[in-house]
């Protein structure tokens, strides 16, 4: 499968939901969708509650199953399996029983042994960002931000391509926040992985993102699908330039007119 | 760890000891209690060391019958904990069961005991485990039941089986309360050691030696002896204290005591971060 994509990095399909569509009872969830996501990129989520954001996340990580349709990661069927994706939450699940290093490595600890690469890449990581002097620090010690960056480091250390960030940053105070993006850009442009992020925060979905994918519920359904064309790197800047604003507005209607109905 | 830490955990417990023997003297002393009622605390505690040599058998044989008792009430109480947190079916049906077994009164399961067993060491163990097993499984239950769901659900996305996640992440989050349920079963394991040793004796106990003071009127003989129970209680006790002290580093320390020191091989890094 690695073959068909040399030379292609950057351009090809990474995953692709084909046709998907996800029930409870009555309740449609997800209505059938199709959705493409190039390797490499960032691919925000923005959506009110219900509308089959976290459904979709759990679809992609093989928690749930469809009734409909097929999950394909990097061409191979994936749907009802586990085991593929990196995955993080708002709450940053650290178990206090274990050091920052012994966190990072958790997901080897889970699925084989831990191997003395795995401790060097996680120490490696550590050291990369900021923390490389907290590894032996149990995570009680550790601030909010520090956490986070612990819990990102997690998803990155098993190496797998797509990245399910879901509001990973929601609970942080917004100075925190804002380091934290910039950090998790900075951290993404390093480690070329692909990131399907979930936020409620619009600021945020466009700050980030390639690509913005608008959804809405009963049933829960893609809306509109917004490339994000600024340039890169992201600063501070882009914040307040026209080119943001204006593509703010675009989603925030976009949401709006949505709910209104 | 500094000698000022030390003194400071140790000054608390001291003082309290001092106050409690202190109160007593004062008792007996102002009050004029006479001897055969109550001694005075050093008549208790000669008591205790000029009959030496009968009362050590006899408290080696209870704390004998205390620490059998309380390892097969752990292990069943953690098998229990474990079975019913994992089988929600059998929690349900041996949940009452269990309930009910506490219910029965310790000196009326001490007969029947006898009945079955004999008056051998074995009634005693029984009675002990009986007491011991209940807050264990009560705990270690609630532990386990009470794992964060997203924590699961993460083991779960990361490809986990069932069983890693129990060893890796259910294990090590029900320690916490495991050892609550340990330290409630320290502190009753004596307790049961003794009304056993009353129910189900012959001839030699600590019970037994106790009641025999009391007949002779001996009353530093029966108060040393009290003490010397309340001893053995307390020791266990503490050293369950000392063994949760040293299975939760994470809950006294910042910084893990035997952590990582680095990497021999760092290569697989170099490829993965590819700078």
């Amino acid at each position: 499968m690695q073959g068909l994509y040399i030379g292609g990095v950057s351009n090809s399909e990474l995953l692709r939901l084909d046709g998907v569509e996800k029930r409870f009872g009555e309740t449609v969830a997800l209505q059938e969708s199709t959705i493409s996501i190039d390797r490499g990129s960032f691919v925000s989520i923005v959506g009110p509650s219900g509308c089959g954001k976290s459904t979709l996340f759990n679809v992609v990580a093989g928690l749930l199953t469809p009734e409909k349709g097929d999950i394909l990661l990097d061409g191979r069927s994936v749907r009802g399996k586990t085991g593929h994706v990196g995955y993080m939450l708002q709450k940053d699940l650290l178990v206090p029983w274990r050091t920052v290093l012994g966190n990072i490595t958790l997901g080897a600890r889970l699925t084989r042994r831990v191997t003395s690469d795995d401790r060097a890449q996680a120490s490696a990581f550590a050291s990369r960002y900021g923390l490389g002097e907290f590894l032996n620090h149990y995570p009680g010690s550790l601030s909010g931000g520090m956490r986070q960056r612990v819990a990102l480091m997690r998803t990155l250390a098993l190496n797998q391509p797509l990245l399910l960030l879901d509001e990973p940053f929601g609970a942080l105070d917004a100075q925190t926040r804002f380091e934290m993006q910039q950090w998790l850009l900075q951290v993404w442009r390093d480690s070329e992985r692909t990131v399907l992020f979930i936020t409620h925060d619009v600021d945020e979905a466009v700050f980030l993102s390639d690509r913005v994918l608008v959804m809405s519920p009963r049933p829960g359904r893609v809306v509109d699908d917004l490339t994000i064309d600024l340039p890169r790197p992201r600063t501070l800047e882009t914040l307040t330039s026209p080119e943001f604003t204006a593509l703010k507005a675009t989603i925030l209607h976009q949401l709006h007119a949505e709910r209104a109905q | 760890m500094t000698w000022r830490r030390v003194l400071k955990g140790v000054l608390g417990p001291i003082i309290s000891l001092v106050a409690v023997v202190a109160i007593w003297q004062a008792i007996v002393v102002w009050g004029h209690v006479a001897p055969y009622i109550a001694p005075r605390p050093l008549a208790a505690f000669r008591a205790i060391t000029s009959n030496w040599s009968v009362l050590w058998p006899l408290t080696s044989w209870t704390i004998k019958e205390t620490v059998y008792g309380f390892v097969a009430g752990v292990v069943l109480g953690v098998s229990f904990g474990v079975i019913m947190a994992k089988i929600p079916f059998l929690a349900r049906t041996i949940y009452p069961v269990l309930i009910m077994s506490q219910a029965i009164p310790i000196v009326a399961l001490a007969l029947p005991l006898v009945l079955i067993l004999g008056f051998s060491l074995m009634p005693k163990v029984v009675i002990v485990a009986w007491i011991v097993f209940f807050p264990v499984t009560v705990n270690v239950l609630d532990g386990l039941n009470n794992v964060d769901k997203d924590l699961l659900t993460l083991s779960r996305v990361l490809g986990a089986s069932k069983f890693r996640t129990f060893v890796v992440i259910e294990i090590p989050g029900a320690i916490t309360p495991l050892f609550s349920g340990l330290k409630i079963g320290a502190t009753y394991a004596v307790t049961g050691a003794i009304i056993a040793e009353l129910a189900a004796s012959t001839g030699s106990s600590l019970a037994l030696y106790q009641h025999t003071e009391a007949g002779q009127l001996n009353a530093a003989g029966v108060y040393g002896t009290t003490i010397l129970m309340t001893a053995i209680g307390m020791s266990w006790f503490l050293l369950t204290l000392g063994a949760e002290y040293l299975c939760t580093p994470w809950r006294r320390r910042s910084v893990a005591r035997r952590g990582w020191r680095g990497a021999k091989n760092s290569s697989a890094v170099t490829n993965k971060q590819g700078e």
